[in-house]
């Protein structure tokens, strides 16, 4: 028999760091490359390796998820027995005090009896603004063989690593992880990137939960912490294409990065036996009009291009009309590109009019935002 | 027991599709590619559930393995319902033996038993081999008001191509007295699109009668339709007049997928109030490399541009190489255009590769010269060999 794993997603942690895309939306509902959201990639991590039984713990902000989501039918996870389960968060009688969570733990514990009830051997725990494409029943076994407490996939980052929230950052001596600390940028002694995916088993996880509770800790950080010197955390070091969207610039950098590097675009979207799906839309090919100029884009279904559209992220329904020319920018779904208007370094939210002969532009280090439904 | 059904559909989709020859040699004729991302058999099962018609079976016969394979359960169209939906009909073996199905009538005359488990007051009859976009629901309004035993969706042909159609003679009500199957010297240009709703009743009877004699084609238009009006039933035309095309050639094939890249399309299937939908393949974004040139054309999910296109309509997963140039065509699902290749008016089949260096199809050539690159060839010389 296949070995029983269940899967937690926390659909909106680092919330504040993304204001200006997660005002309408749960951080896993973020759009990205073109036709996924965030919450597709842990989905479909999920799914190609065969673990059905999933929760996806909503916080505020979750009705566009949910919308996303529908039965679960689009990763084949409507299932009679395990699927997915949207934990929408929770008040009762007994506990009117419960509150939209701020950390693993605070999440962990919104989801209640759900853990206790949970008869999977192993649970797999994913941050939803880390975008990867990875093998998690190799994570699995490895966990299995050295006989780890809890095994952290991490990824060695470039030394020019920056983020705007401090995250966990650790070392590790054949694996086993000797040294954590809280960082906002690559140093020598803690050069792994912890990437907000634990693997352990169930019944660690009930004791995990058990103790924060007994010594009053308010995160799984402040534990690991406490922790990882009495017992077997294991690094699980991943070599692939990673982004982590913890802020607006990281989330733009790594959307346009991916039209430049062919070898990212490969190792996330263009493995075979590892597809990421996502909510299927009917929405017919895409068109190219005479005239039409593209070159290193990304671009989903849908689309009207007429115009010039240089290193850029096109979302499904986006219409670029004759002469306007759109570079390096990240277009959402439905936006609008008038005749002669230039777009430069823009990141325009769903439903955006930029009307004819508008010029905008922001730079690389400081994209120009505009949100949803707005016209300019 | 079923909760009684309006009207169900029966779709024939079991024509072998013998004049796109090796489109469909393997293949049968509603699972051949058409508009990038679509499968011909889409369009009747999109109108279906868009015209509110939940119960629909489909036929098969010829060839069905990747038409089953595609249709499934027929989740993507709606049509995975507790009480009705999609349903696969192979001919099957009974007690008084078996046979395949000889012709449009024997096939619905064989599946007689599924019609009665749903109670149906009405039977529409669909065939699985046209382009187009329609609202059943409109022709069953008028088919109930008129009180017709059978009504015959016709659309206006020109009139030099008349004698190609089973031809629609009315009076001015719209009543049918007389109908011609590829008459020499047509009457009008009403033309029967192959579409029929029947009474159930009316549908079984005469079914029967055709069974029963043995000198008929067990055809709708050569058998059925006549014996209605020669016994004097009420047979009415209902008038389409949206975009319809049957591509049951490699020309028509080939030109009706042109049409959905005209400056004005005929048919805009970004329409969202009438989606025609389709199996979902999960591919990632079309990637447009650095010097591509994508002019005039559609491209779907998972293509790679590097090079150039013209002209054409690309289904999903197709790579065009650097250096590599498509003009005028239709390449099918994950096709290979390697660095050098030309591809001039030509319909390429799923899996197959253009070597590089290799010419397929003649360019500027006409709707009637069109060049056919079979499923999984690998091309290593020009097609044809001396352009």
């Amino acid at each position: 028999m296949a070995k029983s794993v269940a899967g937690i997603i926390f659909s909106s942690l680092n919330q504040n760091t993304l204001s200006r895309l997660t005002a309408d939306r749960a951080v896993a509902a973020i759009p990205f490359a073109c036709r996924y959201r965030l919450v597709d990639f842990c989905l479909s991590n999920l799914v190609n390796a065969n673990i059905s039984n999933i929760f996806l713990v909503a916080n505020y902000n979750y009705r566009s998820l949910a919308e996303h989501i529908g039965s679960g039918k689009d990763w084949d996870l409507a299932r009679r027995s395990g699927g997915i389960n949207l934990i929408s968060p929770y008040q009762s009688a007994r506990d009117a005090s419960a509150k939209l969570y701020k950390s693993h733990l605070e999440a962990l514990r919104s989801m209640g009896d759900y853990i206790n009830e949970m008869k999977e051997e192993y649970v797999v725990l994913m941050d939803a603004d880390t975008v990867l494409n990875i093998d998690l029943r190799a994570v699995i076994a490895s966990h299995e063989k050295t006989k780890a407490d809890v095994t952290f996939v991490t990824k060695t980052p470039d030394k020019s690593y920056s983020s705007k929230n401090p995250r966990m950052m650790l070392s590790s001596v054949a694996g086993k992880i000797t040294d954590m600390v809280l960082s906002s940028v690559y140093t020598e002694r803690n050069p792994e990137l912890s990437l907000g995916i634990f693997v352990m088993r169930t019944t660690m996880l009930r004791k995990i939960i058990e103790q924060a509770n007994a010594y009053g800790l308010n995160s799984l950080t402040e534990l690991f912490f406490d922790s990882y010197k009495r017992q077997n955390y294991r690094s699980y070091c991943y070599s692939g294409h990673v982004a982590t969207v913890s802020s607006f610039l990281d989330y733009y950098k790594s959307s346009i990065q991916l039209t430049k590097n062919a070898e990212a675009r490969d190792q996330l979207l263009g493995q075979r036996d590892a597809s990421i799906f996502t909510r299927v839309h009917n929405s017919a090919p895409t068109i190219y009009r005479k005239g039409a100029k593209v070159s290193d884009s990304m671009i989903a279904d849908d689309c009207v291009i007429e115009g010039t559209v240089i290193n850029s992220v096109l979302s499904r329904g986006v219409i670029v009309r004759r002469g306007a020319v759109v570079k390096d920018s990240i277009l959402f779904q439905g936006t609008y590109v008038g005749e002669n208007a230039s777009l430069n370094c823009v990141v325009t939210d769903k439903a955006v009019h930029i009307s004819e002969g508008v010029t905008l532009s922001g730079n690389e280090n400081m994209p120009f935002y505009i949100q949803k439904g707005r016209r300019v | 027991m079923y909760l009684k059904k309006e009207c169900i559909a029966m779709l024939l989709a079991g024509g072998q599709g013998s004049r796109l020859y090796d489109l469909t040699k393997k293949t049968a004729k509603p699972a051949v590619s058409f508009g990038g991302k679509y499968r011909i058999i889409d369009f009747p099962l999109s109108n279906c559930i868009n015209s509110g018609i939940d119960t629909v079976g489909v036929l098969t016969q010829y060839q069905p393995l990747a038409l089953n394979e595609y249709i499934g359960n027929g989740e993507p169209w709606d049509l995975d319902r507790t009480r009705g939906g999609l349903s696969v009909l192979p001919p099957y073996q009974g007690q008084n033996g078996s046979d395949w199905y000889k012709g449009t009538a024997n096939a619905i005359y064989q599946n007689i038993e599924f019609i009665n488990q749903y109670n149906p007051s009405n039977v529409l009859i669909l065939s699985g081999d046209h382009i187009y976009r329609m609202d059943y629901s409109l022709m069953l309004r008028q088919h109930i008001k008129t009180d017709a035993a059978c009504t015959v969706a016709t659309i206006t042909v020109p009139i030099e191509e008349a004698s190609r159609f089973g031809i629609c003679n009315t009076r001015s009500d719209g009543s049918i007295y007389e109908f011609e199957e590829k008459p020499k010297e047509p009457k009008n240009n009403q033309a029967s699109m192959g579409i029929y709703i029947f009474k159930t009743k009316t549908l079984i009877d005469y079914l029967r009668i055709d069974e029963a004699d043995e000198t008929s084609a067990n055809d709708f238009g050569k058998n059925v339709i006549p014996n209605l009006l020669h016994n004097g039933e009420k047979l009415f035309a209902y008038q389409f007049d949206g975009y319809w095309r049957d591509v049951g050639t490699i020309a028509s094939l080939w030109e009706s997928n042109m049409d959905l890249i005209a400056e004005n399309p005929p048919m805009n299937l970004s329409d969202k109030s009438f989606r025609i939908y389709s199996r979902n393949t999960a591919r990632p974004p079309q990637f447009i490399g650095s010097d591509a040139t994508v002019e005039n054309s559609m491209i779907s999910e998972g293509c790679r541009i590097y090079g150039k296109v013209e002209n054409s309509i690309l289904s999903g997963g197709v790579v065009v190489e650097a250096g590599a140039e498509v003009y005028d065509s239709v390449i099918m699902e994950d096709v290979k255009i390697m660095s050098g290749a030309r591809v001039y008016t030509s319909i390429v089949d799923a899996d197959a590769t253009i070597s590089g260096g290799c010419t397929v199809g003649k360019a500027g050539a006409d709707k009637n010269d069109i060049t056919v690159i079979a499923k999984g060839t690998v091309v290593n010389t020009n097609v044809p060999e001396k352009a």
